[in-house]
């Protein structure tokens, strides 16, 4: 659906996307992440025709870019990172004057079933500009769904919302996927991008990362087992000599074991823990957050060390 | 086309929800007309046949100044207000052209320029038929005629074209307001000397003024027309 070759973006001296490679799937939620500044916005709009890239291709939804502009903005839909609608106009006329501006069959029943659908109807002859700011958002959502696009570009959808209307917002995403819609998610918010999202790419100018949230975090940091001991056993880390453990680090009374595969190899290793005189409280896996992995790319930091 | 016109209803939907644009559409016209009315039946009432056909003559210049100012609280806040509700980009996502889009702002504020200042003018007309009894032929001569009816949409679109590029660039409504009024006054000037001698007025005058603003409009046009690109609007507008 969406497929990058090199595709740059300079404003002046300063370049905003640098080289970007990116393939994604129909069908797919792809959540794009990185701080601000890092170009999340340049991107998108230039995957929906609305700025030119200074170099590098791209194919979005089957056209070139640059070559049908005009046909890939009807087929993607885009989520501004302000909701941006009439403030003096209601809610339906909002919708009603952006279905007309694509091809849609009938405006008022496609209107009026996103209104629906979105738990809106009751307001829709309010202006939105009285909305408060988690009714714009799904308005704004709504907007970008009308013409049914095969892509929708979503950027930060849930940045500045209160916790609550985040959490609205987030559902409805999720009602969203579909096989046929492709969704490309901008977030800073790291819980919302491992919940929605099927692939996710870190990205600061450059794209960092890339993969499903879990098997990064494996590829970063392999798979690592929490023992909770029940004494300290001082001195029990330097004694384990298990072929497969990578390494063992003691935190207070807990060790942390990096292990190629725990699921085979924890049970030899609370053998060999209780022959050592270890008490085993308990044993975990550690989730490593998408936070860490994030931030320690961010940092630069080589995660693996 | 289609677009074009979707547009256009969506420009007069809201103009006629913002209280600033009503005002500057409906009601200075309106009391233009009035003070133009009241003038004349001042004129009639001193007693000398020609007073009330001076004041009649004078009235017929805010005709031509009506279709150059009605069109900035139109333009101005059809642009700066695209821009403050930040409606440009989900707008520019959509299949519209950046023509579409020009012609569409353009047009939704010089269409209701001329009009009304033509509804303005018959206003004017009924008014005078009913306060003096009879409008001054002799006053309402053919190139009066020729400049009201043929001048001012060339004066509105004028007036359009400089609003449009000087809000392309202000972020506030004000600003916007204040520096088109002021980069309107050049192309007033031949309608000033023309004024200056009115009892001279021939269609000669008509027709130079017309030419002059259309080497005006078209450069203006064109200008705008650059301003109004997509990757433009997006990147260079503040
Ligand atoms: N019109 C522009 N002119 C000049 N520089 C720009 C322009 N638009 C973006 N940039 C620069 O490009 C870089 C990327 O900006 P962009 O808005 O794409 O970041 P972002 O990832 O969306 O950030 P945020 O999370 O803050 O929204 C920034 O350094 C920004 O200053
Ligand atoms: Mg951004």
């Amino acid at each position: 659906m969406i497929e990058t070759r090199g595709l740059t973006r300079r404003f002046g001296p300063r370049v905003a996307v640098d080289g970007l490679d990116l393939d994604v799937a129909r069908g797919e939620v792809f959540g794009f992440l990185g701080p601000n500044g890092a170009g999340k916005t340049t991107t998108i709009r230039m995957l929906a025709a609305l700025i030119a890239p200074t170099g590098g291709s791209a194919t979005v939804a089957g056209h070139r870019l640059g070559e049908a502009n005009r046909e890939i903005r009807r087929r993607v839909g885009v989520l501004t990172e302000t909701p941006g609608l009439y403030r003096r106009l209601s809610a339906r006329d909002n919708l009603l004057f952006f279905a007309r501006l694509y091809p849609v069959q009938e405006p008022e029943r496609q209107v009026e079933r996103y209104l629906k659908m979105f738990e809106l109807w009751d307001r829709k002859d309010e202006p939105a500009g009285s909305f408060s700011k988690g009714m714009r958002q799904k308005l704004a959502i709504a907007r970008a769904l009308l013409h049914e696009p095969e892509i929708l570009f979503l950027d930060e959808p849930t940045a500045g919302l209160d916790p609550e209307a985040a959490k609205t917002v987030r559902d409805l995403i999720e009602t969203l996927r579909s096989k046929d819609r492709t969704i490309f998610l901008c977030t800073h918010n790291l819980d919302e991008a491992d919940r929605l999202c099927d692939r996710i790419g870190l990205f600061r100018t450059r794209m960092l990362a890339v993969g499903d949230p879990v098997a990064l975090r494996e590829e970063m940091y392999g798979r690592r087992t929490v023992v909770h001991l029940a004494s300290p056993s001082p001195g029990i880390e330097q004694t384990l000599d298990l072929p497969f453990v990578k390494k063992v680090e003691r935190l207070d009374d807990r060790l942390i074991v990096s292990l190629a595969d725990p699921d085979a190899e924890n049970p030899a290793l609370v053998r060999r823990l209780v022959e050592l005189g270890a008490d085993v409280r308990f044993v975990n896996e550690l989730r490593v957050s998408l936070e860490d992995l994030y931030l320690d790319l961010m940092e630069g930091r080589d995660a693996k060390a | 086309m289609r677009r074009l016109r979707v547009l256009l209803l969506k420009e007069w939907r809201e103009s006629l929800r913002n209280k600033m644009v009503v005002f500057g559409v409906v009601l200075l016209p309106l009391f233009l007309v009035g003070i133009s009315v009241y003038m004349i039946a001042l004129g009639e009432g001193i007693g000398d046949p020609t007073a009330s056909i001076v004041m009649f003559n004078t009235s017929l210049m805010y005709f031509l100044l009506l279709p150059t100012i009605i069109p900035l609280a139109i333009a101005v806040y059809s642009i700066v207000g695209e821009k403050d509700q930040t409606t440009l980009e989900p707008l520019l996502a959509t299949p519209i052209s950046d023509l579409e889009l020009f012609l569409g702002k353009a047009l939704a504020s010089v269409i209701p320029a001329v009009v009304v200042n033509w509804l303005s003018f018959g206003l004017f007309l009924a008014a005078t038929r009913v306060v003096v009894g009879a409008v001054p032929l002799q006053a309402l001569t053919a190139p009066w005629l020729a400049s009201i009816f043929g001048l001012s949409p060339l004066l509105a679109l004028f007036s359009v074209g400089v609003t449009m590029l000087v809000s392309s660039r202000a972020s506030d409504a004000r600003a916007a307001y204040q520096f088109s009024s002021f980069a309107i006054l050049p192309g007033l000037v031949p309608l000033i000397i023309y004024s200056s001698q009115q009892t001279l007025v021939d269609l000669r005058l008509v027709v130079a003024e017309g030419a002059v603003l259309i080497v005006l409009c078209v450069v203006i046009l064109y200008l705008a027309i650059r301003v109004f690109r997509r990757e433009q609007i997006l990147t260079r507008w503040k």
